[in-house]
């Protein structure tokens, strides 16, 4: 995988990325899970350097040294970056033209998620952040 | 008499909405995926007059018939209107401010739904929209 695109649900903001993402995960976190409105998401995670833009970007600052970048127009949520993890960004696996591509490795915050919304997989359930 | 109530992630923007939904689905459509950015969302349907907004909510028209409201200050999706669904406003079970009391009744758009989301659970499965 050399190169991924994607883009909020109007149009009017899109990326592309330059190589694969180094982890891709599923987060049951109460913030990811309000910021997406849904009871799970999907996130890849790459070196900022590694996407390119095209549009504008709305920030949100979720906590401290947490910002969340989404549509202005549509509101889709984009991306998440912290001062925890310089230099990353992760974005959402939902966004991409091709979501397929998207392959997660484990769940993170499963201790958050919700009880209703059964999943079943063979993958590694952190209950908090990766180790 | 019990309600619920429900807000965005910044908090700018809040609901209450009645205690029982009509209808609860869990919706596997591309159009709701990417709205939400996660692979699958949760709906609840109300009587839109029944539920009582506190904040402001930016609008989106996603579709000739459909209007998605969102908070303009982080974001979040909040609801979803449409002229097939008149009177009706369906509002995201991901926003209540307690999300575990919600019970999904089906999928929908189980068709378009992504192949690396693992769900077992014995619900119906609509391969477009639920019948009415």
């Amino acid at each position: 995988m050399i190169a991924l695109t994607g883009r909020c649900l109007c149009g009017s903001l899109s990326y592309q990325t330059r190589g694969s993402p180094f982890l891709s995960v599923y987060c049951h976190c109460e913030s990811c899970r309000r910021a997406t409105a849904s009871p799970v998401t999907g996130l890849f995670c790459m070196n900022r350097g590694q996407v390119t833009w095209e549009g504008e970007r709305r920030y949100h600052r979720s906590s401290p040294g947490v910002t969340r970048g989404f549509c202005g127009t549509c509101g889709t949520a984009m991306h998440y970056m912290t001062t925890r993890w310089p230099g990353e960004i992760h974005l959402y696996a939902a966004t991409l033209d091709d979501p397929t591509l998207f392959t997660p490795s484990a769940h993170m915050h499963w201790a958050d998620r919700v009880p209703w919304l059964q999943i079943a997989d063979t993958l590694p359930k952190h209950p908090r952040a990766l180790p | 008499m019990s309600v619920l109530t429900g807000r965005c992630l910044c908090g700018a923007l809040r609901y209450t909405a009645p205690a029982r939904p009509k209808w609860t689905a869990l919706c596997h459509c591309e159009s709701c995926r990417r709205a939400a950015s996660a692979p699958v969302v949760a709906w609840m349907g109300f009587d839109e007059d029944a539920v009582t907004w506190h904040g402001p909510r930016a609008i989106f028209a996603s579709s000739e018939i459909a209007r998605r409201g969102f908070c303009p200050t982080c974001g979040t999706q909040m609801s979803f209107q449409s002229t097939r669904w008149p009177g009706e406003i369906h509002l995201y079970a991901a926003s209540l401010d307690d999300p575990e009391r919600y019970i999904p009744d089906l999928h929908c758009h189980h068709g378009e739904h992504l192949s690396w989301l693992k769900i077992v659970d014995d619900l119906p499965r609509h391969e477009r929209s639920a019948p009415s």
